[in-house]
Formats: C-alpha cells, sequence, structure tokens
C-alpha cells in the first residue's frame, strides 16, 4: 500500500472511531437515570419549571430525533449550546483548550526529558545506584496519586519554602498578553518576559504532577528498550569497530531504543489530555478537564459530549500522526 | 557524560532559580476572594440566580431600596429611592427616585431606567423572573414611571415586606438602558454582553469576567454614596478548599470563601486570620412521605423527631456551624422567634411508635445525595432511627436524580436542604407548608388546607401584627403535623485577614445581604 492510501485509510478509520465515541457518549448521557434540567435548575425548582426548560431545550423529544440532531451538528461542528453557561460548546472549548494543552505540551516536554534520561542512564549503569533509584521514581510515579502528590509539592514549595507560586496561570497583577491563547508562547511573541517567567513558574509544579507517571511509564520503556539492544549484534559490531562507548549508546543504540518509547508518548499524550483534571483542580488550572467534569456534574450534555468528542479528536489525531511517523519511518507498518 | 550531566543540573536549578518568586501580600486597596467560581453562569441581574454571582452583582447594581440586617433583623432602607408609600389598596407603590443619580459611566439615571431593567426581568422570562411575574403578580403594564423621579408599579397586594425585599433582590439592579440597547444582538435584550459586562449604577463596574480564573470589580467613582474605599475587588478561582486555605495563610488572598469546617476551625487561634460568620439563608431538613406507609400517622411523624439527635449533628457534624432552629423561619426573618419544641427523647418516641402501631418498628429507604455532610448526617439519622426500630437504609444519589424522584412525590424520607429565594416568611412557608404550590410540602405528600390556607392568608394579609400571629400559629400548627424534622440552620462562615476590617459588615445576613462598600484594609 503506498502512503497516500495508508494514510487515507488510517483518517477514514478515525472517522469511524470518532462516530462510534459520539454515539457512545451521547446515549450514556441521555440513558442514565438523571435529570439535567432538575440539576441545572436545583432543587427548589417547581416542576412546572423543570417541564418548560425540558420543552425549550428539546429534551422531551424521541431519544433519536435528539441523537440525528445531535450527529447533523457536529457535521457542521456545532457541538450545541451549554446547558449551564448558555454558551456554544466549541466557543466555551476553545475558550478553556489552550491552558489544557500548554499543561499538557509541558508536562510531555517533562515526562519525555526524564524518562528518556533515566531510562538510558539506568540502561547502561544497570543495577547501580541510578538504577535503583530510577526504580524507586516510577514505582513511586505510578503509584502515587495525583490529588496527594499536588498538595504535598503546594504544601513544600509555596507553602513552607516560598519557593514557587500556589496556583493559577499566571500571578493575579501580572497581565501576560494573549495571542494563541497558550501564555507562555505568547509572552515570548509579545517579548513580555516578566509575564513568560511568571508563567513558567507557574506551570513546574502542575507539569510535574502531571507528567511525572508518564514519565516513570517512558523511563521502564526506555530501561528495557534500551536494554534489548544493548545485547543487539550491531551494538556488538560497533563496539568492536573501535567505537567509543558515547557514539555506540547515543548513534546506534538510542535512535533504535527509542522506536517503543514514540508509541507510548503518543499514548501518554491522550492520558495528559483527560487526565488533568485533577492537577487542574489542585492548582486551580483553567483548563478543559475541569469544565468537562463540572458539565458532567450538573449533566451539562453538550458540554460533555462536545468537550469529550473533542478530546477523543486531539487523542486520535496524535496517535494519527504517531502512526504516520511510524509508517514513514518502517514501510512494514503500511501493510 | 557525567560531566555533561552535571552541567544540565546546574542549568537546570540555575533557570528555576530564576522563575522562583516571592509571594507579597495583596494591595492595600484591593481586596482578592479565593473561592469557587464553577457556579459562575452570569452578571446580569435579570438572569443571575445563584448565590455567590447573585453576592457580586448586588455590587454592581445599585437597587431602588436596600435590605439590611439591624439588630439581627432584615430591615429596608433607602437606596436609589429616598422614599416611597403604598396607597390604601395594599397594591400601588410609588418610589421617588433621589435627584441627580448617574451610573457608572455618568449617564443620568431616571425613573425611565427603573421601568426598563423591571420591564426586561419580565420580558426575558430567566430563573427569577417568578419573582416578579408570581410573587408580586407585576406585568409590563404595572410598572410605570409617572415622571423622571416617579416609580409606580402595582402588586397584587403582597405585604409590604415582600415588596420591598423583592424591590431590593438583585434582579431588581436598575440597567443603564442606553447602553443594554446598544449591545442587544438578536433582540436578546443586551444578555449575551450582560454576561461580562455591566451597565449599572451600583459601588462597583465589572471589568473582567475570565472564566475559571477570576472575575474583577473596580470601584465606580461616580457611585452616588460616595466610592467605595476599596478600588480593586477580585474574585480569584481556587476550586480546592485546600489551596485557598494555604493561600490565606500565606497572605495571597484576604478571603477564602470555601472552606470546610475542619478547616475553619483549624484557623482558631491564629493570629493572622479570624473566622467570619452569619446565619446561613438556608434549612437542613429530614422530610417524611406523609403519604406513604407509617408516615401517613402523625405519631410516627413525631416519633421520629424525638429520636433525632439534633446536637449531635449540630456539634459533630457541623462542628459547631450550625443553630439549632427547628421552624422553616431562619433567624432575623419576619415572624421569627425562637421555638424550639423537639429534641431526643428515645422513650417518648418509643411510646409514640407503639401507640401508632408500630412498636416493632419498619424498614425505610432514607435519600439523600452524594455530598459528605448529608452522607453523614444521613447515617446519623439512621442510627438514631435504629433506637425506635425503623431500620433506614441509605440510598445515596446524584441531586438531580433525588430531586427529580422528589418532585413526583417518589421518596419515603429524605435528608436535604431548602435555599431561601428572598428573605420574607412568605418564601419559607410557601414551599414548607402550602401543598398548592408543589414544593416541599406537596412532594412529601402532606396535602394539609388548614396550613396552606394559614400560608396563603399570611402571605396577603397586610396588618403586620396579624400577619405576624398568623406566622407563629402556622409554625405551632407545622410543628406537630408537619412532615419535616428540621435539622438546624447552617451557618456561614469565611476565613479572612486580619488586615481586612468590617468584612463581618460587608457579610451580615448573606446572602440577602453583601455590602463590599463596608469593607477597608
Amino acid at each position: 500500500m503506498k502512503l497516500g492510501a495508508y494514510i487515507l485509510k488510517r483518517i477514514f478509520l478515525m472517522v469511524i472511531v470518532m462516530f462510534g465515541v459520539a454515539t457512545i457518549v451521547f446515549f450514556i448521557t441521555h440513558v442514565i437515570p438523571a435529570d439535567p434540567v432538575g440539576a441545572i435548575l436545583g432543587g427548589n425548582a417547581p416542576i412546572e419549571r423543570v417541564d418548560a426548560m425540558r420543552r425549550q431545550l428539546g429534551l422531551d423529544k424521541p431519544i433519536t430525533l435528539q441523537f440525528i440532531d445531535y450527529i447533523k451538528g457536529i457535521v457542521h461542528a456545532d457541538f450545541g449550546i451549554s446547558l449551564k453557561s448558555s454558551r456554544p460548546v466549541l466557543k466555551d472549548i476553545i475558550n478553556y483548550f489552550p491552558a489544557t494543552i500548554e499543561l499538557a505540551i509541558a508536562s510531555m516536554i517533562f515526562a519525555v526529558l526524564v524518562g528518556v534520561v533515566l531510562g538510558v542512564f539506568s540502561a547502561i549503569y544497570r543495577n547501580k545506584s541510578i538504577d535503583h533509584f530510577s526504580r524507586v521514581f516510577s514505582i513511586l510515579g505510578v503509584s502515587m496519586p495525583v490529588f496527594w502528590l499536588g498538595l504535598l509539592l503546594l504544601l513544600l514549595f509555596y507553602y513552607h519554602l516560598d519557593l514557587l507560586p500556589g496556583g493559577g496561570r499566571n500571578s493575579l497583577f501580572i497581565f501576560p498578553p494573549r495571542i494563541t491563547g497558550l501564555l507562555l508562547l505568547d509572552s515570548i511573541i509579545a517579548g513580555d518576559w516578566t509575564a513568560f517567567w511568571d508563567g513558567l513558574s507557574h506551570i513546574i509544579l502542575p507539569a510535574f504532577v502531571l507528567g511525572y507517571a508518564s514519565a516513570a511509564s517512558i523511563a521502564r520503556i526506555m530501561r528495557a528498550s534500551m536494554l534489548d539492544i544493548l545485547k543487539q549484534d550491531f551494538i556488538r559490531t560497533a563496539k568492536s569497530k573501535g567505537l567509543s562507548k558515547r557514539v555506540v549508546i547515543y548513534r546506534h543504540a538510542l535512535k533504535n531504543a527509542l522506536i517503543p518509547v514514540v508509541t507510548i508518548i503518543g499514548l501518554s499524550f491522550g492520558s495528559l489530555l483527560s487526565g488533568a483534571v485533577l492537577t487542574e483542580t489542585i492548582f486551580s488550572w483553567p483548563g478543559l478537564g475541569r469544565y468537562i467534569v463540572n458539565a458532567l456534574l450538573v449533566l451539562d450534555y453538550p458540554a460533555v459530549t462536545g468537550g469529550t468528542l473533542f478530546i477523543a479528536f486531539i487523542y486520535s489525531l496524535a496517535n494519527l500522526v504517531v502512526d504516520i511517523s511510524y509508517a514513514v519511518l518502517d514501510p512494514r507498518m503500511r501493510v | 557524560m557525567f560531566k555533561k550531566m552535571y552541567l544540565w543540573t546546574i542549568l537546570i536549578v540555575l533557570l528555576l532559580s530564576l522563575v522562583c518568586i516571592t509571594n507579597a501580600t495583596t494591595p492595600k486597596d484591593a481586596l482578592v476572594i479565593g473561592a469557587n467560581t464553577e457556579i459562575f453562569i452570569t452578571n446580569d441581574p435579570g438572569v443571575s440566580f445563584e448565590v455567590l454571582p447573585n453576592a457580586i452583582v448586588q455590587n454592581i447594581y445599585a437597587k431602588l431600596v436596600s435590605v439590611v440586617v439591624k439588630d439581627k433583623q432584615f430591615i429596608t432602607i433607602p437606596g436609589l429611592a429616598e422614599s416611597w408609600e403604598v396607597a390604601p389598596d395594599g397594591k400601588t407603590w410609588t418610589f421617588h427616585l433621589r435627584k441627580g443619580l448617574v451610573f457608572a459611566d455618568g449617564d443620568p439615571l431616571k425613573a425611565d431606567a427603573v421601568v426598563y431593567s423591571f420591564q426586561r426581568v419580565l420580558k426575558l422570562q430567566k430563573s427569577p423572573c417568578w419573582l416578579f411575574s408570581d410573587v408580586l403578580g407585576l406585568t409590563e403594564e404595572s410598572i410605570t414611571a409617572p415622571d423622571d423621579y416617579t416609580v409606580k408599579i402595582v402588586t397584587n397586594g403582597a405585604p409590604s415586606n415582600v415588596v420591598l425585599t423583592m424591590v431590593g433582590n438583585t434582579l431588581s439592579g436598575v440597567l443603564n438602558p442606553r447602553i443594554v440597547k446598544e449591545h442587544e444582538i438578536d433582540g436578546d435584550m443586551g444578555q449575551a454582553w450582560l454576561t461580562d459586562h455591566s451597565a449599572g449604577a451600583g459601588p462597583y463596574v465589572l471589568e473582567e469576567w475570565d472564566r475559571k480564573i477570576k472575575v474583577v470589580l473596580k470601584a465606580n467613582e461616580n457611585y452616588w454614596k460616595g466610592a467605595p474605599e476599596i478600588k480593586t475587588v477580585i474574585l480569584q478561582d481556587i476550586p480546592e478548599p485546600t489551596d485557598q486555605l494555604l493561600l490565606l495563610k500565606k497572605g495571597d488572598i484576604d478571603i477564602a470563601w470555601d472552606l470546610t469546617a475542619e478547616q475553619a476551625n483549624s484557623l482558631k487561634g491564629s493570629t493572622d486570620v479570624s473566622i467570619v460568620t452569619t446565619p446561613g439563608q438556608s434549612d437542613e431538613y429530614v422530610g417524611m412521605n406523609a403519604g406513604w406507609g407509617p408516615f401517613k400517622d402523625v405519631r410516627v411523624r413525631q416519633a421520629v423527631k424525638y429520636a433525632i439527635d439534633y446536637n449531635a449533628i449540630i456539634d459533630k457534624v457541623m462542628t459547631g456551624f450550625a443553630i439549632n432552629n427547628q421552624q422553616f423561619l431562619p433567624v432575623g426573618y419576619f415572624g421569627y422567634v425562637e421555638n424550639n419544641p423537639y429534641y431526643q427523647d428515645i422513650e417518648k418516641a418509643k411510646a409514640l411508635m407503639a401507640e401508632a402501631g408500630y412498636a416493632d418498628g419498619f424498614d425505610v429507604e432514607l435519600v439523600t445525595n452524594t455530598t459528605e455532610r448529608r452522607e453523614t448526617e444521613a447515617v446519623v439519622i439512621q442510627e438514631n432511627l435504629a433506637k425506635i426500630g425503623i431500620r433506614a437504609t441509605i440510598n445515596l444519589m446524584q441531586a438531580s436524580q433525588m430531586y427529580a424522584k422528589f418532585r413526583e412525590q417518589g421518596l419515603q424520607m429524605i435528608v436535604a436542604g431548602w435555599g431561601v429565594d428572598y428573605p420574607d416568611a412568605d418564601a419559607l412557608a410557601n414551599p414548607f407548608a402550602n401543598h398548592r404550590v408543589k414544593q416541599l410540602a406537596w412532594r412529601c405528600a402532606w396535602l394539609d388546607d388548614y396550613a396552606a390556607d394559614l400560608t396563603e392568608a399570611a402571605a396577603k394579609e397586610i396588618n403586620e401584627d396579624r400577619r405576624f400571629q398568623m406566622y407563629q400559629d402556622l409554625t405551632n400548627y407545622w410543628h406537630i403535623y408537619g412532615p419535616f424534622a428540621m435539622m438546624y440552620q447552617p451557618i456561614e462562615f469565611w476565613g479572612v485577614r486580619n488586615e481586612v476590617k468590617n468584612y463581618d459588615k460587608a457579610a451580615e445576613g448573606y446572602s440577602v445581604h453583601f455590602d463590599l462598600t463596608e469593607v477597608g484594609k
């Protein structure tokens, strides 16, 4: 199969996945025995007002009709109007997404840097102190609850040591420029270094907390992959050619050992996007995760379905890019 | 290789130390409130109906009168209107506006703006609209301006306290019609624009609402009472109470809005922070379905009321942040007189159960929603009921699911709360005693016509002494026959930095009254 045909096939599959996600999310939110109108109006509202609002929002229509309307809307990039905020869901998503993607990217950078470095060193210095450290680091990373870790770090670095700020994307009395919505990028574009350093100081803790688990996974996979590669014949050949240890490790082993890590990075990125809810709450981060969860608590259907679909889209897109890059790197994948 | 790694480590540490910040206390002319702003939907007085946003909107839009607390009672004082009178028919109200009033942008504020704002509430038909249309019986035609300084409204004859508290309510905030019309989109009467902008004459102007980040208010230098001392009020979004506590202790916020009772208690003895309290505008109750099995018998309902350990709930579950108030009228309301006839008396409760033919008890489903406090309350109630043989099974539900069933009289027993819509006895008597309005009494299938008649008569009674007595009679009757065991009236509390002055005055009577102009530093 040619590369173009392969990409088209993957995109077609992605459309099917998106339709599946839309269908599942729609029916899950609509069949649960709860009343979104009641959730929005609260316990005081009399039944007449609840019924009137239900009619006004079209929630009294048969579920199949609601579903058809919903799918029609999605095709036109219209996720509907949020029951709670009365704003188009897409507008809300565009408002909150930059904060989430910025945090996810920062966490990813942290996770890849730390994970790869630790993985490589623990493979090279197998069973030495750095390997033990990496093991403990990884076990802690995958087993520590995000909520607990976040609060603990805040207590230490904000409250006791006074080194880092206590939450939010920037300080209250610093006004960063707004161009793309990505605060750090915007500060660089506008040359506002005060805002940049302020933003950077705010993202350190949440990026660490969010990226820790991914860093731990990457470190373990990197180590295993590296150990596997180091046993290969071509490494022995490289060594016997008299190449320096550095060249053998960086030029020959690392490049090959990184391939399985790319897969993990693609998958991790999705979990960083969807798993940001707790981190966003602890660090008062105005992101999409909190938007979706709060929408869920008041059964704001359009916001839940729209937000979930959007995250699923980004996730699929990230994996599509991973798949395509695989196909480019390794023609066997196209078969 | 290690050398390089060390170099990198040093570089990262240096970079980190560059971005490290030191925290300062908030500026002297600014008040920073840390709160979970998730509940914010709009800042439009004609649409907003949630407690926290209403408290902020109250400070953006001036009203004809203000509802304040004096000697622990809600009273009405002049606002934009310097005086008012009601015609002998008890229906026609005339408000006389002050001369020389202006909006924040300097536009003159005259009677036409009041008429426009009131009619706008009725046209929009949003959540608070029923207070005008149903409670006061207002129509667009019943609101007029005979001249620039007179506003006339014709009500359905509601008592003066009801009319005045409504005219002092958030929905009665006066908007600048010129600005609103300029920002109208598709006939929305400026609704979309007013979500995050303001056009009022209150002490503050809404400068910015950056969703999930902050709400910023700036002092209105044209405010008719004079510009407030605090020039900037920032409501910073901090969803997690533990974070609010840390930021408060460090001085990065002046007020923590959502502390838990444990956190508030942990601040006792602090030299930097105080706890400010005020009686909450809500009731916590146990509701029994008077149309279901054993609860049909008034003696069983009374037995339940005698089985509950009110003190344990107030002291242990609420850790003291609650008032023992067993009637539907909150402290400070018209008609309120301390009246708590129930206390835990297991023997008496058992005797009542035996008298009703339930000496061996019965099984019941006790429903509440999934919040930590309600769950704990339900467990205490379950344990209390077990002592008189009632075997309660707790069923936790999402609030919306619980209320959906409750609205259909589908619950046997419930632990829940009721927030006040406006500060008058009628706002509580109706839901708790009048089944015809299809609120709590109806949901508990307590279809008592005597209580309903008395509630309706009290709502229409314009002689204050007679009206007062009617609420006493209603309360006493309801205590005996009603399907509710009132657990307590919650106490609202905030963590406040000691640099902040008079916050207790600003928040006294929250959420009915919340006046940031009282605050200083």
